[in-house]
């Protein structure tokens, strides 16, 4: 078809015309990455199901050693097994013997039972637009009886006390935001302190006894005041500088999803009326009734006897 | 010593009928280095999650082109590497261009000088073969930088050319293997 000097003209050319297109491959990545890399996810979006096969057999070896390794490690596992089995029964001994005595000696006390507090579960929301820079909105649902100051728990330790009750979610300030106080005991050393929140991840501890001071790795529970319970588990303390103790969450305030809030009875620590002493009247936690109607609380009358000071 | 019909007992002067499943099968033995290539590129993106999957892609496209270059040109024509070339860069996610570009030139270097490389021996072939990889590493190191717009550790680029020179021998046996069995087209 060609002449033969045609012919050698072609082939002494192609080599360059290629070199020339891949010179262009590269300004065009320099220019117009998407283009290429879109190219390129479309040719392994392509290939995606023989991936699939080509690594099948390597995750089926794969699982084939870990059973094999399982296997070989049984007898070792079992022991272990049969050995914690044992441990955990010693435990479980010791447990249903102290819950007995616990109730024999309570019983014997005349020890006045805790009321079990009433409970909601919510889905947390982010707070966006909230007071508070450490806040989440539990949604609750219509009809909730959740009150300000209530507690909300997580599955390991506290999480924070309800600010704002809305009709369908209440908002949770946080232990860690800048704004919350929260009287805690500790656990090993039995001083008090102030759980103050700094928008860190770990509280600080404040106003501790000077002759008392935090131990590193004991627990802090909650002091039991102002409608907080006590003996919640918050976390451990741990001294972050010298004296600069904080507070470890034993809850992940970072990753919240379901969350608890429980009702212990908005008067369970309030201490009856001292006479000569002019009392604080807390606000009503209540919402006013429509029409601006409200009735004041008789002293006295919310006071259960035999609940006063914790 | 360039390999091309060097098979004795096939200089005879009756040639063996043009059949069609002839001609494919000498297609096929032709088409040998290019399908290694291609299928090499292909096995090699699949997530196996083996380390150094994409330096072994690059290593090995190189290796095959340096040594059919200049030892069966017609096996590895520069048509056949540029399309070899641009599967591999569908295949890989380094920079666009680079490995298509390196393995041009160093199909472009090894054709100039088949005759010469032919009669080097093999230790020879190798060492220049390490300086062009090298190369091509640092050119593909260079290109990543440009792409990142910072100076990225060069320690990727080094591993690369390392394994690329350091899986040259033992491809170089498969081939010269290859070379007088199973990709000759002569023997079809």
């Amino acid at each position: 078809m060609f002449s033969i000097h045609t012919r050698q003209v072609f082939a002494r050319a192609t080599l360059p015309i290629l070199i020339l297109f891949a010179v262009a491959l590269v300004l065009l990545g320099l220019v117009r990455r998407p283009v290429v890399d879109g190219a390129r996810l479309q040719a392994t979006d392509i290939l995606a199901p023989a991936y699939q096969a080509l690594v099948l057999p390597q995750a089926k070896l794969r699982d084939w050693l870990v059973d094999l390794r399982g296997a070989t490690d049984l007898a070792r596992e079992n022991s272990r097994l049969r050995d914690e089995n044992r441990a955990l029964r010693h435990w479980y001994d010791v447990a249903v013997a102290l819950a007995a005595e616990n109730g024999r000696l309570k019983n014997s006390l005349h020890w006045i039972p805790e009321s079990i507090p009433q409970y909601v579960t919510g889905r947390v929301t982010r707070d966006d637009g909230g007071p508070y820079s450490r806040a989440v909105l539990l949604d609750v649902g219509s009809g909730h009886q959740v009150h300000m100051g209530d507690v909300a728990l997580d599955s390991s330790g506290l999480l924070g006390r309800v600010t704002e009750v809305g009709p369908h979610t209440v908002r949770v300030l946080l232990i860690n935001d800048d704004a919350s106080r929260i009287p805690v005991t500790l656990a090993a050393s039995h001083g008090d302190a102030i759980m103050a929140g700094d928008d860190t991840d770990t509280p600080r501890l404040i106003y501790y006894p000077q002759d008392h001071h935090p131990i590193e790795g004991e627990r802090v529970e909650t002091r039991g005041q102002s409608a907080m319970p006590a003996g919640l588990p918050i976390g451990t303390v741990h001294y972050l500088a010298p004296n600069r103790p904080v507070v470890m969450p034993d809850a992940d305030l970072r990753r919240l999803d379901i969350v608890r809030v429980f009702d212990y009875g908005d008067d369970g620590g309030q201490a009856p009326d001292a006479p000569g002493r002019v009392k604080i009247r807390r606000p009503p936690s209540e919402p006013a009734l429509p029409g601006g109607l409200s009735f004041p609380k008789l002293p006295g009358m919310s006071e259960p006897l035999g609940k006063g000071g914790q | 010593m360039v390999a091309e019909n060097s098979t004795p007992h096939l200089h005879s002067a009756v040639e063996p009928k043009q059949t069609l499943r002839r001609r494919l099968d000498m297609f096929v033995r032709a088409a040998m280095p290019s399908l290694f290539i291609i299928l090499v590129a292909v096995l090699l993106s699949a997530p196996f999650g083996i380390p150094g999957q994409a330096e072994l892609q690059f290593g090995i496209a190189m290796c095959t082109v340096w040594f059919w270059a200049f030892s069966r040109p017609r096996s590895m024509p520069a048509l056949a590497v540029f399309v070899c070339g641009l599967v591999l860069e569908l295949f890989s996610f380094g920079p666009p261009g680079a490995i298509l570009l390196s393995l041009l030139v160093i199909y472009g270097v090894a054709h100039h000088w088949r005759y010469g490389l032919s009669r080097l021996g093999f230790v020879a072939c190798w060492l220049i073969f390490s300086f062009l990889a090298a190369l091509a590493s640092f050119f593909q190191w260079a290109l990543v930088c440009l792409h990142a717009f910072a100076l990225l550790s060069p320690a990727p680029g080094l591993f690369q050319a390392a394994l690329t020179i350091g899986i040259y021998p033992s491809l170089t046996a498969l081939f010269v293997w290859g070379r007088r069995t199973f990709a000759n087209p002569d023997q079809a």
